[in-house]
């Protein structure tokens, strides 16, 4: 038995055992950051990932083009017309704002105030594992990003938290995976509740809206923000809308299902804020 | 075989193991079927601990497991470690219990398969991520769909190992 093990690789198994406790130990004490070896083979990764992404955007492109044609004009006007619209309202929106800035200034208010500090990243990878929800970003420490970011798309709605930052890459969970917890607040009625990531809603992209306001009725299709609770995270993102409201198993308290805004299976180019500034 | 050959032959399988690597990484991922993406790596391990046997299985395990538990998230060392003992199990198997040929391989990964996602349930429901039966819901058919690769993998394997023979006349 000792021979058969001596001859069978009982000197790898030995390896792989001191192996695993060294990436077991350096995953729970560099909380944020990717091990030395799991950095080095990021960081050589990401300019063929960079290529695999570019080459299948430009592929998409071609097929959108040639196919899709009708669709993208059809498209375009609609766009152009929202545009216009936008615009008239973003004029009587700014004669608002200047109002209110003056109304502030009688009152002796604090000026609101949202500066955010942006890195635009593209997502290179998404997560092949069915236990997670996670994309692998263009952006990493040299960039500025750090664990704990969060993500938007081009709209400015809830993508997800950066879990890990290499040196020119990073990997973030998304709104939808289950060990997502963060503060949220609906915006009809002002009240705060709790976004939490669901494994069985995983798979169908959807998250929970728990801690429910027990007063308040909730409806199909309100809107559902970040909110300041901890200060860990921006203010006002929108992560998503309600779709349907639950009881839960115990039948003691209730639960929402959230949609969320941004388009989690189409992303290409994202937003990592990477400093925020928020007086409301 | 010399120490040219040795290095030369792992590296036709590690070159082997690129496309695989992308399907898993960059294609497969995309086109969910019974909701889930199959995991390829591990089946490609045991596909060529099967035809090299249990050492050398064991060597690729760790190798693919390492690189496993670099490149996919949330890994913690479990596929390291995971892997070097599936490939060494799926190497002794062949070599002195199953024959070397596709059925060996598919009870092997079958195996394989059960025991990382029986390892990941158990720790699915040591920290609460979700209740038996949901993520039962996941396991099953991610063993079934990634099974279902046996079928290309083994022969794939199959061939770049007589390439290998062929070209390094072994």
């Amino acid at each position: 038995m000792k021979d058969f093990f001596r001859n069978n690789g009982a000197l790898i198994l030995v390896i792989a055992v001191l192996l695993a406790a060294i990436t077991a130990v350096s995953s729970y004490v560099l909380q944020g950051v990717p091990n030395p070896l799991a950095n080095v083979l990021g960081v050589i990764t990401t300019p063929i990932r960079n290529g695999i992404s570019s080459f299948a955007g430009w592929a998409e492109g071609i097929y959108n083009y040639s196919f899709q044609y009708d669709e993208l004009q059809a498209e375009n006007a609609r766009l152009r017309k929202e545009i216009a619209e936008l615009e008239a309202k973003a004029r009587e929106g700014e004669a608002d704002s200047k109002e209110n800035e003056r109304l502030r200034t009688l009152l002796g208010l604090r000026q609101k105030r949202r500066e955010f500090d942006f890195e635009s990243a593209t997502v290179t990878a998404r997560g092949s594992s069915n236990w997670a929800s996670t994309l692998t970003l263009s952006k990493g420490a040299e960039q500025g990003v750090q664990a704990g970011n969060c993500v938007v798309d081009e709209a400015g709605n809830l993508v997800g938290i950066i879990e890990e930052a290499g040196a020119n890459w990073s990997t973030m969970i998304t709104i939808t995976d289950a060990t997502l917890e963060m503060g949220a607040l609906i915006a009809r009625t002002d009240s705060t509740a709790v976004l939490e990531g669901d494994f069985t809603l995983m798979a169908e992209g959807k998250l929970k809206l728990t801690y429910l306001p027990e007063n308040t009725e909730l409806i199909t299709g309100d809107l559902v923000l970040t909110s300041s609770m901890g200060g860990n995270y921006p203010s006002g993102l929108v992560a998503g809308t309600i779709e349907s409201i639950h009881t839960d198993a115990s039948g003691m308290s209730r639960y929402a299902v959230i949609v969320p805004a941004a388009d989690l299976d189409d992303l290409v180019q994202v937003f990592i804020i990477k400093a925020f500034d928020i007086v409301e | 075989m010399t120490r040219q050959d040795f290095i030369l032959k792992w590296l036709f399988y590690a070159l082997a193991l690129l496309p695989v690597w992308w399907m898993d990484t960059f294609v497969l991922g995309r086109f969910p079927v019974l909701g889930v993406a199959p995991m390829l790596l591990p089946v490609a391990a045991v596909a060529v601990a099967v035809l090299e046997g249990a050492l050398a299985g064991a060597g690729f395990g760790l190798a693919v497991g390492v690189l496993c538990d670099a490149v996919y998230f949330g890994g913690h060392g479990f596929l390291t470690l995971g892997l070097c003992l599936i490939g060494w199990g799926a190497g002794a198997a062949a070599q002195y219990v199953l024959s070397r040929n596709f059925g060996g391989c598919l009870l092997c990964a079958a195996a394989g398969l059960v025991l990382i996602d029986t390892v990941r349930v158990f720790t699915g429901l040591f920290t609460g991520l979700a209740p038996l039966p949901a993520l039962l819901r996941v396991a099953l058919p991610e063993v079934l769909w990634s099974l279902c690769f046996a079928c290309l993998l083994y022969p794939w394997f199959t061939w770049v190992r007589r390439r290998i023979i062929h070209f390094l006349r072994l």
